[in-house]
This record gives C-alpha cells, sequence and structure tokens, in this order.
C-alpha cells in the first residue's frame, strides 16, 4: 500500500514539466568583450528593419504591496509609482530586436544586453547604489541568470544629463570650434583691453615660436628658459600657451579674436570642475596640414571618451535617431525605466514625462494596449496568455525568422521575452487587419489609435466590446476618483466582506450602492457608485454629530481620506511599507497640491469587482 | 544547472602557485568549506560539534554594501551617536551574502591550533509567506565590483545561498499557525469558499456539479461493492479516468482528483461535502505539490479521525518548513548559546548585520543595540582593538595599518607567505592546522581573500598570535579553561571600535564609550575635540562655492576669527565650527533676516554670495541627527535633507529675540568695510560713504568694471 502512495507521489512530481516544450529561440548575448562588435552589427539590422520591440529584465519593481499600479490607479499616480520603481531598482538586462514584418513572414535579430551599472570613470555614476527585490533575483535564478556574467562582464552607461554631469567632472578640454557663436553685445571698453593685450601676447608667443624653430635652439637649458619667460607649454609635440579667462564672455572674445587673425592655431577650452572654464588654450600648429590634422585627433580623442562614457545608450541612441517604432509589452514601465537610466531623472509630471519621451521615441507601441483593441482583456496581462489567446481565437499564422537561427542552446535563452513580443505584435497586426507596411509609409497613421498610448490602469479605452467575448461576469464601471475613499485604521486582517457588512448598518450613506475592497492588509478602498455620497461620508467622519456604529468604528481607529490624499501619498514619497502610515502621513501635511494645481482633472478609473492584483508579473 | 563556481579554480591556482614558490615540501592546498543550500544541514551538524569544542570562533562576512549615500561615510565631524546611527543604516539597507564562520581549538597533543573555516553563502529568500517582510536590500554598485574583482561567485549566493528567518519573523510564523487563521491558511480544506455556497449561475457549473455527483456515487458503489465482493478487475481507463485514480490515503481509499482547474475542484469540494455523508474531500500539501482527493470513510468517527490525521500532518509539516526556513540562523544560535568568545576584526558592522538580520531589529540607539549584543553574545573580541591597544603589539606591527591583510602577513608569516623559518622574530609562531571535511593541512593558505570563511580564518590566527605576544601561553591552559575568562584579555574584552576613524570605543558591556587607550596607535593624528554645539550645517547652497569660500564669505560677516574649521559633507553641503556657541544662533539669525528682507543691503552683504540661488539651508549640527536617523537615503546630502521634510530654510534656535536682533544691525554694519557694500549703500545712505573717504574718488564706471571683474574672478576661480 506505501508503495502504490510512493508511486503514486512520484507521477506526480514529473507531470507538470511534461507539457513544457516551449520554442526556444537564439538570442546573442552581448556583454562588454564583445559589445563593440555587437554595435556594428545591431546598427546594421536597424537599419534594415521596420519595428523595435523591446524587454527590459529589472531587480525589482515594488516595494510594498500597495506600491504596484493597480486599477484604481489615476495615470499620475500610475507614473509616479513606475517612476519610483524606475529611480529605485536596477535594470540589467535589455533585451533588444528590430524586425520586419512582410505578410505573415516576421524577420527579427534578437539581442541581449548584460547590463551592470559599473563606476568605470570613477566619478559615482551611473548609480551610487541600487535596490534588489529577493524574488526577482530569486526568479532570475530559476531561469537560469548568469549574475556573474552580469556584474563582472556587464555593459556600464551613462545617460544624457550623467554623460553632461560627467564632462564638466573631468573637465577635459574642448574644442573651441563648436562652442563659439555670435557675440551678442557691442564690447566694452574693457574688453577692448582684453582682447588687445591677449592678442599681444600671442603674437609675441607666436613670433617667439616660429623664431626659435627656425633658429633651431637644442640647448635644453635655453628652451627651458624660454619656457619660463614666454608661459610657453607643450601640447603632445606641439607648442602652447595659456590665457586666463573670467567669463564665457572673454572665452568668446578669445575665440572671435583668434578666428579673425590666425589659421595655424587651435584653441582649447579648458574646464573647471565646477563648469565654468578656466582658461584658453592655444595650440601653435606647423602648417594648415598640421592643424587639421590635429583638430582630427581631438575630435577622435573626444568621440572615444563619449564612447566610454555612453557605453550602452549607444543602442538608445540608435534607436532614437532612426524614428523607428517601437514595441513593448509594458510600456509605462519599460519607458520610465529607460528615461531614467539613460535620458535623465524622470520629471515629478507624468505630462512633462510624455513630452520628453515623445522626443526621443516618436512612436511607441504597446502590445498590451493593443490587445485591448480585441477584446477586454484587461486581464491577459502576461505575453504568453495573449499569444494562446490569439491562436484560440483567430487564424494568423506567422513565421519566424531569426537571424541567429531558432536552435535550442542552454546558453543563449535569455531574453526570448523580446521575440515573443514581436511574434506577438505581428499576430496582433495581422488580426487587426493592420499592414505594416503603411506604418511606415503613412508616418504611422494606421496604428494611431494604439501608438503612444499608455498602459496605466484608468485605460483611455473606448472601444466596443464587439467581437470579443466577455471574460469577465463582472463588467468594469467607470468610476470617478471623487467617489472613492480611502479606509484604514479597521481591526488586522478583516476581508473586504466583513468590513462592508461592518459598515453597511453604520450610517445612511451606506444605503445606495457601495463596494468594498482591500488595497493591503491595512487599507481598504471604498467606492459610491452614487455621486456626492463620498463627500457626505467624509464630511460625517469628521463632524462630532457621528454616531451609532460608525462612531464606534472611528473610535477603533476608523480613518478615512479622499483620493487628493492619496495623491499627495504618492507626489510626496511616502512609500511607507502599510498605505495606511502614508495616508496618515499624508492627511498630516498640508495640502499643498490642490492649491497649486486648481484645475484638478476629474479623473475617472475603471472599477471592476474582482479587484484581481496581477501577480504574474515575473 | 548554470552556475558556474569559480572558487576552486581560484584557490587551486593561488595556492599552488604560493606553496611552490615558498615551501619546499609541497602542502596539501583545497578550498575552505562551502556551504550552500545542499549540503547546509550536513555542515551544520559539523559545525555544532567544532564550535562545542571550540576555545573561540572567529566571524567575518561580505555584505552587498557599506554606505547607501556618500554623505553616509563615517566622517570625522560625527558625534558618538551620529556614528551608531550610520552604522545603523549600512546594516539595515544591506544583504549578507557571505558569512565566514572559524572555529578554533587548541589541541595539546598537536601543539597546535585546529580551525575549521566555513564560508557560509547565504540569501534571504521568502520560503515561507509572510507578510509585511519585503526582502529587499540595497546593493553599493561599489562594492558589488569590488567583490567581483575578487570573483566573488554571485551565482552560487543566488541561486544556492542559504535562507534565513529572524527571530522575529519565525515568532510570527509560529504565531500564524497556531492562530486560527493561520490554521485556514495552512489548511486549505477549512477554507472560507467552503462555507459559503457556490451558487450554480452557469449551466456548465450545473451538469459539471450532476456529472461530478454520479461518478462519485458510481465509485463509492464500487468501493462498497468491492469490499464486499472481493477484488475485481478494473474497468478500461477512458480519458475522464486519468482524472480519477483510486489511491490509498491514510489507509483508507481515495480517489485522487487530477487535471482540474481550481473552479471545478471547489464544485466538486461542494458536492463532496453536500450529497456524501461517507466521503471527505481533502486537500493533502507534498513536498512540492499539493494533491486533491476524495476519500471514503467508515463512519462520522472515523472522519472525525481522518481529519484530525491530516491536520496534524499540516501542523508537522507547515512546523519543519518554518525550521528549515530558519536556516542560517542557526549558526548564529549556536554561536549564542554556546557562549564562545567571538572573534571579529573591526567589526561593529558585522555585529549590528547579526543582529538586524538574525536577532531583532536594530534599537535607534548605541546604548539599547549594545546591551542586546552582549545578551546574546557575552564575549566579543576585535582584533583592531587589540592590536591597536596593546604597546607590545604595536611594536610587533611595526607600526603600519591594521588592516586584516596586513596584520595577518606580519603577525602569521609562516601561515600567510608558507615561511617555515623566520629569522627576525625569537619566538615561534602559533601553529594552526586547517581542518577540511577530511583534508588536513598545517601550512594551509587558501588565498582567497575577501572570502568571508578566510578571512575569518585570517582574524582567528591573528588573534592567536596576538594572544601569544600578549604572554598568553596555551600550552599551559588545560582545554577546560576558558579564554573569556583570561585576565590579560579583559581589558580588550567587549570593546569595539564605533568609529575607526576617530577611534571612538564603545563598551558593550556599560554601553560607555571612551576615546582610543593610552598607548594606541601612533600614526593617528592627536584627536582633535570637536564641539557639536558650535557648528551650523548648511547645505543647498550654490555649487560653485567651495568650503573656504564659504568660509570666507561668513569670516567677512562675523569676524576673521570666527570660524575654526569647515568639514566638506558632500558637494552639496558643510559643516561650519565656530570659535563660539552663541555665533551659531547668530548665524542663523542673521541669515534669517537677510532672507526675510529684499532690500538693496541685504543682497550686498558678503553672506549673499552664500544666499544665492535661495536654497541655502541652514541649521544646527541636531538636525543632522534627524537626516542621519531617515531610513531614506539620497545621493546628494541637499536631495536628502529635502526628502525627508525639510521645508524652512534656517532653522532658529531657541534664543533671546531681542539680543539677536541686535547682534544682526552690529554686524550688517561691520559687513560694510566690503567695497561692494559701500560703493551701493552710497545711493541709500550718504553718511557712510563720507566717512568712508578712501571710496570718494572712484567713479562710477571704475567701480562698476571693477566689481564685474572681482565678482567673475570669485565665481570662476577656486
Amino acid at each position: 500500500m506505501v508503495a502504490l502512495i510512493r508511486r503514486r507521489f512520484f507521477g506526480t512530481k514529473i507531470s507538470p514539466n511534461s507539457h513544457r516544450h516551449k520554442l526556444q529561440w537564439r538570442v546573442k548575448q552581448v556583454t562588454k568583450s564583445n559589445f563593440s562588435d555587437s554595435l556594428q552589427e545591431f546598427k546594421s539590422h536597424l537599419s534594415a528593419s521596420d519595428f523595435v520591440a523591446v524587454s527590459l529584465q529589472n531587480t525589482g519593481s515594488f516595494s510594498a504591496p500597495w506600491n504596484r499600479v493597480s486599477s484604481f490607479d489615476s495615470p499620475e499616480t500610475a507614473y509616479l509609482k513606475v517612476r519610483r520603481a524606475a529611480e529605485r531598482f536596477q535594470l540589467l538586462q535589455f533585451a533588444i530586436c528590430p524586425f520586419t514584418i512582410s505578410g505573415s513572414k516576421v524577420t527579427a535579430h534578437p539581442y541581449n544586453f548584460h547590463l551592470f551599472p559599473r563606476d568605470e570613470l570613477n566619478i559615482g555614476m551611473p548609480s551610487y547604489s541600487f535596490s534588489c527585490q529577493t524574488s526577482y533575483l530569486t526568479a532570475m535564478a530559476r531561469q537560469g541568470f548568469d549574475f556573474n556574467a552580469c556584474i563582472y562582464d556587464g555593459i556600464s552607461y551613462l545617460s544624457r544629463a550623467q554623460e553632461l554631469a560627467a564632462k564638466v567632472r573631468m573637465a577635459n578640454p574642448i574644442s573651441l570650434n563648436h562652442v563659439v557663436e555670435a557675440s551678442s553685445s557691442p564690447p566694452t571698453v574693457a574688453d577692448t583691453v582684453f582682447v588687445e593685450r591677449v592678442k599681444s601676447r600671442i603674437k609675441h608667443w607666436k613670433k617667439s615660436c616660429t623664431d626659435s624653430t627656425s633658429k633651431k635652439i637644442d640647448d635644453a637649458l635655453v628652451k627651458s628658459l624660454q619656457k619660463l619667460v614666454l608661459g610657453g607649454e607643450q601640447y603632445g609635440s606641439r607648442p602652447c600657451m595659456t590665457i586666463d579667462v573670467c567669463s564665457e564672455r572673454q572665452v568668446q572674445l578669445v575665440s572671435e579674436m583668434l578666428r579673425e587673425f590666425f589659421d595655424d592655431l587651435v584653441a582649447l577650452k579648458i574646464p573647471t570642475k565646477g563648469g565654468g572654464t578656466q582658461a584658453v588654450r592655444v595650440v601653435l600648429t606647423s602648417s594648415k596640414e598640421d592643424k587639421s590634422l590635429l583638430e582630427r585627433e581631438l575630435q577622435n580623442a573626444e568621440e572615444e571618451q563619449n564612447k566610454k562614457m555612453r557605453g550602452f545608450r549607444e543602442v538608445i541612441e540608435l534607436v532614437s535617431a532612426s524614428q523607428k517604432p517601437v514595441v513593448s509589452h509594458n510600456t509605462l514601465n519599460d519607458f520610465s525605466v529607460i528615461h531614467s537610466k539613460f535620458i535623465a531623472p524622470l520629471p515629478l509630471d507624468v505630462n512633462e514625462f510624455l513630452n520628453s519621451l515623445q522626443s526621443i521615441f516618436p512612436h511607441i507601441f504597446d502590445v498590451n494596449h493593443m490587445m485591448k483593441g480585441i477584446g477586454p482583456l484587461e486581464n491577459v496581462t502576461s505575453i504568453p496568455a495573449a499569444v494562446s489567446y490569439l491562436k484560440n481565437r483567430f487564424f494568423a499564422p506567422i513565421e519566424m525568422e531569426l537571424s541567429q537561427g531558432a536552435l535550442l542552446d542552454e546558453s543563449k535563452i535569455h531574453g526570448q521575452t523580446v521575440v515573443r513580443i514581436c511574434y506577438l505584435f505581428a499576430k496582433l497586426c495581422s488580426v487587426l487587419k493592420i499592414t505594416p507596411g503603411s506604418i511606415q509609409s503613412s508616418d504611422g497613421k494606421v496604428l494611431d489609435g494604439y501608438a503612444n498610448a499608455f498602459r496605466s490602469c484608468s485605460g483611455n479605452s473606448e472601444e466596443s466590446l464587439d467581437g470579443g467575448i466577455r471574460i469577465w461576469t463582472n463588467s468594469p464601471r467607470k468610476v470617478d476618483c471623487k467617489d472613492l475613499v480611502f479606509l484604514w485604521g479597521f481591526r488586522n486582517r478583516l476581508s473586504a466582506g466583513m468590513l462592508k457588512s461592518l459598515l453597511q448598518g453604520s450610517h445612511d450613506v451606506f444605503s445606495e450602492e457601495f463596494d468594498v475592497c482591500l488595497v493591503d492588509k491595512s487599507c481598504a478602498i471604498l467606492v459610491f457608485f452614487h455621486p456626492n455620497l463620498s463627500q457626505a461620508f467624509l464630511d460625517v467622519m469628521n463632524s462630532v454629530e457621528i454616531s451609532g456604529s460608525l462612531r464606534e468604528l472611528v473610535s477603533e481607529g476608523l480613518r478615512a481620506a479622499d483620493y487628493d490624499t492619496y495623491k499627495r501619498a504618492c507626489s510626496l514619497g511616502l512609500w511607507e511599507t502599510d498605505l495606511a502610515s502614508s495616508l496618515d502621513k499624508a492627511s498630516a501635511t498640508p495640502d499643498r497640491l490642490s492649491q497649486s494645481d486648481p484645475e484638478t482633472k476629474p479623473a475617472e478609473i475603471y472599477w471592476c469587482n474582482d479587484l484581481i492584483i496581477n501577480l504574474d508579473d515575473l | 544547472m548554470n552556475t558556474t563556481r569559480h572558487w576552486p579554480k581560484r584557490a587551486f591556482i593561488l595556492s599552488r602557485a604560493l606553496s611552490r614558490a615558498f615551501s619546499d615540501t609541497p602542502s596539501p592546498t583545497f578550498p575552505l568549506k562551502h556551504v550552500t543550500r545542499s549540503n547546509f544541514d550536513s555542515a551544520l551538524v559539523e559545525l555544532r560539534s567544532h564550535v562545542r569544542a571550540a576555545d573561540f570562533v572567529a566571524i567575518d562576512m561580505e555584505m552587498t554594501g557599506v554606505t547607501s549615500a556618500p554623505w553616509r561615510e563615517s566622517f570625522e565631524f560625527d558625534r558618538f551617536d551620529i556614528r551608531y546611527l550610520k552604522v545603523k543604516d549600512s546594516a539595515e539597507k544591506f544583504a549578507v551574502l557571505q558569512f565566514g564562520v572559524c572555529p578554533f581549538r587548541w589541541d595539546s597533543l598537536k601543539q597546535s591550533f585546529i580551525a575549521h573555516p566555513h564560508n557560509f553563502f547565504v540569501f534571504a529568500r521568502q520560503e515561507i509567506p509572510l507578510d509585511r517582510t519585503s526582502y529587499e536590500f540595497l546593493c553599493q554598485t561599489t562594492s558589488m565590483d569590488f567583490l567581483a574583482k575578487y570573483q566573488f561567485d554571485f551565482n552560487a549566493c543566488i541561486h544556492e545561498g542559504i535562507s534565513y528567518l529572524s527571530r522575529g519573523q519565525e515568532d510570527e510564523a509560529r504565531k500564524r499557525l497556531i492562530s486560527p487563521k493561520g490554521d485556514q491558511l495552512m489548511h486549505p480544506s477549512y477554507n472560507l469558499r467552503e462555507t459559503t455556497d457556490l451558487s450554480l449561475v452557469r449551466v456548465a457549473d450545473v451538469l459539471f456539479t450532476e456529472r461530478m455527483k454520479k461518478r462519485l456515487g458510481e465509485w463509492r458503489d464500487d468501493l462498497l461493492q468491492n469490499r464486499v465482493g472481493g477484488p475485481q478487475e478494473e474497468k478500461v481507463p477512458d480519458d475522464l479516468n486519468q482524472q480519477f485514480r483510486t489511491v490509498f490515503f491514510k489507509m483508507r481509499p481515495a480517489l485522487s482528483l487530477d487535471g482540474f482547474t481550481s473552479h471545478q475542484l471547489s464544485l466538486i469540494r461542494m458536492v463532496t461535502r453536500k450529497h456524501f455523508k461517507d466521503l471527505t474531500y481533502v486537500c493533502f500539501n507534498g513536498e512540492s505539490t499539493s494533491e486533491e482527493l476524495v476519500v471514503y470513510t467508515d463512519s462520522e468517527s472515523d472522519k472525525a479521525r481522518l481529519m484530525e490525521e491530516v491536520k496534524n500532518d499540516h501542523q508537522r509539516r507547515a512546523e519543519m518548513k518554518i525550521n528549515a526556513a530558519v536556516g542560517f540562523r542557526h549558526v548564529i544560535d549556536l554561536l549564542s548559546s554556546e557562549n564562545k568568545l567571538i572573534v571579529g576584526h573591526n567589526c561593529i558592522l558585522d555585529i549590528a548585520h547579526v543582529h538586524s538580520k538574525f536577532l531583532a531589529p536594530l534599537p535607534s540607539t548605541a546604548e539599547e543595540f549594545v546591551s542586546c549584543v552582549n545578551k546574546y553574545f557575552p564575549s566579543i573580541i576585535d582584533t583592531k582593538i587589540l592590536l591597536n591597544a596593546d604597546y607590545t603589539l604595536q611594536r610587533k606591527m611595526k607600526r603600519s595599518s591594521t588592516s586584516l591583510s596586513s596584520a595577518f602577513s606580519l603577525l602569521c608569516p609562516e601561515i600567510a607567505h608558507g615561511f617555515t623559518h623566520n629569522v627576525l622574530s625569537y619566538e615561534p609562531c602559533v601553529k594552526v592546522e586547517v581542518h577540511v571535511d577530511e583534508m588536513r593541512s598545517s601550512n594551509w593558505n587558501s588565498g582567497a581573500k575577501h572570502e568571508a570563511g578566510y578571512d575569518a580564518f585570517m582574524t582567528g590566527c591573528v588573534f592567536a598570535q596576538a594572544c601569544s605576544h600578549l604572554g598568553i601561553d596555551f600550552q599551559l591552559h588545560s582545554p577546560s579553561e576558558n579564554l573569556t575568562q583570561n585576565e590579560k584579555l579583559q581589558k580588550h574584552m567587549n570593546l569595539l571600535y564605533l568609529s575607526w576613524i576617530n577611534g571612538d570605543i564603545i563598551d558593550l558591556r556599560t554601553g560607555n564609550r571612551s576615546a582610543e587607550l593610552s598607548g594606541s596607535n601612533m600614526i593617528r593624528k592627536p584627536y582633535r575635540k570637536i564641539l557639536f554645539k558650535n557648528i551650523v550645517l548648511l547645505w543647498g547652497f550654490p555649487s560653485k562655492l567651495k568650503p573656504s569660500m564659504i568660509r570666507d564669505c561668513i569670516c567677512k560677516t562675523l569676524g576673521p576669527t570666527s570660524v575654526i574649521s569647515t568639514y566638506c559633507i558632500d558637494q552639496t553641503a558643510v559643516f561650519v565650527q565656530f570659535s563660539k556657541a552663541e555665533l551659531v544662533s547668530d548665524f542663523l539669525n542673521l541669515k534669517e533676516t537677510l532672507e526675510q528682507s529684499n532690500d538693496a543691503i541685504s543682497h550686498l552683504h558678503p553672506l549673499s554670495q552664500l544666499l544665492e540661488g535661495g536654497n541655502t539651508r541652514a541649521a544646527s549640527y541636531e538636525t543632522y541627527k534627524e537626516i542621519c536617523a531617515s531610513p531614506i537615503s539620497k545621493v546628494l546630502f541637499a536631495d536628502q535633507a529635502e526628502a525627508v521634510g525639510i521645508k524652512w530654510k534656517t532653522e532658529l534656535l531657541p534664543s533671546d529675540k531681542e539680543e539677536s536682533h541686535d547682534n544682526t544691525r552690529s554686524h550688517l554694519e561691520s559687513a560694510m568695510d566690503s567695497p561692494q557694500a559701500v560703493e551701493k549703500s552710497k545711493t541709500r545712505n550718504t553718511e557712510d560713504v563720507v566717512n568712508d573717504s578712501s571710496n570718494k574718488r572712484f567713479c562710477d564706471d571704475i567701480i562698476d568694471s571693477f566689481l564685474k571683474v572681482e565678482k567673475i574672478r570669485r565665481t570662476t576661480n577656486l
């Protein structure tokens, strides 16, 4: 008998693995060692492709349950949550795949870049520290992620903003030719005096240099004496002179003066560590050819330096410059990370972020959002689920052709998601009867409905539900944020149902239809389906006339706040472990937001009775 | 598995090279004992006996980082309580990746120490569901890079690291286990869903329920028949029968349900409960899978018995799971319960990590921390204290750095370099024999620096050698005699550097703090007395201002001797130490006044340079403490202060308002010496200019350009 049971157990252990026959695509893995070669290859693949799919692997996404974007978030709060995650966690893998769709054939070139924010230049950038969520790391480990490869050989990078700061910090000389613009104001007396003095110094120095070279003084002592007297130095093998300047104005004067009179001098700006200009260094070249040689040298050196600083960002710059449409699965998350790591720190305001992003990536497609065009599939959030949903309902065969071949190779499996996104996108295009060719020709007009629609849970989709099947027994209802009230301070481990029944008889406001749902174990959200009741309820909570069982609840610690308090908690960065303590703190701070922003737009969210928190983020 | 293991290769190559270079007889070299999830249980059993027999246990650890922001580094200007706050912040934010434990036992027969270096890979995973705990940790990029340089195996750590529960977490898990609600969680057959009948709204559900009722009934009837009529040939299993398989559960016939959705399962559960008195629905959680069963029971009492058995099973399983989840903390509990002497090197941070990860959240003050540590680990010795406190050891160390590796190579050259003879030292070195599993070596060197297990071994060797230099003769000691009672060690016992930077020492027994003992390290600069009440904290000033310029700026206002020193916290913040405590409130009041008034004179005041941009904040030293105590860590101090929620510009100290106002006036007047102030104030107050005759001859134009140049020079230079 025992044996029978044993065998039985043994049998169940194997069964879950038996149906896991997923197609594995080979993805090119890129680390520090093969980065520059792969970059060239990527460049040519990119220019030959119509779209670029991206997929990111981060070290985490939220610190507390309520920190994740959920269905009661307005675009503002959703952005603030995503912003916090982007700033806090680190990006370790960036899978990117230029692809082309022609008919039912997709040609894709997947790359998976391993990143690590190593401080290559010793300037505390790109990141001093980052957070890791254990569950993310263990999930990555389960997929066979090689942390050693990532930390030892990951490619570093600097964002655009960081590159500027780094240049200032490193104070490398900058060729003056790039930075000169016409003088704006007429020269003052002091300016003229300054220019004349510098001009005569340069003339004198130049003369002595050319004289000495003609005379060919070999005596080292004489040479060094000359150097002392003239203040001349060497720049490489060429003589040079440093002119101290006190302002950008003087830099301008010097550069103008140099342009007017000399064609064998190259001027370099020597910046201070703080960002100003300390001096202008003038290098004397022997001939026109020598001058252009030096200029080329300087340019090459600068480019080399820039390349080193940008690191992986070069890939982002290439994609941005190509203006190709970018496809992603969760655009708000992905692009907030991209913006914060490779462009600049994320602004506080969501619109500012969207504007900034628009200028860098003009066309962004969210496959998740496109799925909504097919049916109200708000719960089909994972890519495999979406793929199987489409497979079951539509006939849209897609043939994948990969540059690396479709071989199963254990070490090359990372970054599969990006290929799946290509696949899903192609399938969606086919189902939605969008010919990808038209996207290019008409500048994305066809897909306009889907482009740049950020999937925050407020979901601005008004699509009709025709053709789709209602999966939800409880369809989402549109709810004004004003009708939401946050409740906390109730007994621990109270379920939403228990809380609802507690509230039901406690006051008149609960005689109309309302609903309760738990946000985390400390806080619940209360929705009134009739207008103005929320305000009435909040007024009751604050009045002295409170009575009955509601009074009892309040005496036990029940507290309530409106949606603005929640917004304030997010924008003030009060990311406590429990939403209750965040709301406590937010209600304690004076309402600065509504004063500064009088036109509070009526925000709406979709309310579905099954507020299911999506757990398959991993 | 993809895990690449670097350790054996590295250790092997290094030690091979070393042994070839320094010793004639090739010594057996082998890596230290690496412990991961897979060999933890057996290693723990061994370690128990080693620790029990040990004279002392050396520890060391590797973390994911040390400081969460540049300004959280240790400063000279940190007061005692601030130092603790910085240690606390570090221990709370970063994770321990490796924990080295090395028990040392004196073997009187071999006249040598026996060391068992263990290197535990630690990684806190969420193994049992506990809410509230976020399981998040910080990594400092430079620390990770540093570990990578020493070929640290992150894969071994994350894939195979041993998890743990702190005492608090374990208590919570046990509480959930015994509470009725926790019972429900652990025991899904009592699920809430059961109490509320599912309403059969969909036709499919109704049909499915009917079918299940029929099937279960058939199965039960078959069973009863078989029981009467003996074993019978089984029917040919069709597709549906795959989902129902007859098995035995707790000596009872049962139907195993396979391949149903959770909704279907709850329908089956409902059917079972509603229609079959002699069938029981049971959810049985195996090692990794859970199984749904419908079990046949003879009678009500049999049913109750079954439920009891299942419940006990769950209980036991949960109990075992918690015990397993405690994981690496068993090692800490072992060290604590055996009351052995713990040896570390500069180990306040290590001890703080142990406290916060395994014992309890760190208390807010150093005194509480110390008393708690002392309770769990009554005797701790810091080799860094030992080396710096004793004169003979200082001489031995030739006054070089007391870092672990340099102490090891100076004090234990035989082990560090494999020298078998040492001409310079008169007394022989303390011998240390290393045992790892079956392997033994008397001149072992794995060479794996910054591997916690090896660092612990080095610490132990340094301690043993230092003891011998202090005149502790191990040969005279009987094994029963305890090192913790040794009088020569007493004066160094339980002292830790709260901060090495300026030799602040804390006594774990009393919580008293003291400056470094006499006869201490000579290389150290003489201790500068810092008066914290004389300090003003400044931040948010224009980025071009350097500390020296800030100093000049203030000296121009409050007098040339007003500022004793300035200290840079980071590029956005600075400490200014005044010569007198009154100057602190004077300065703060003056700043406030200048910011309130918006007239020309305040613009031309020498301090205006400091206040340019309107974001300059100033506060007393207490605000610094408040900022350090915050759990937030922004990279720049100015951002941190903002994130902490400081909205005011100047923190005014409670003082007599009348008097301070007078002071402000007089300072404003004394500031008239600077040329700008004189020049512009002429239009407002002609008297001043008349008094200052030296300025009369300047025509406005010249002054203008002079001022311009002056200002430009000041802003661009330096």
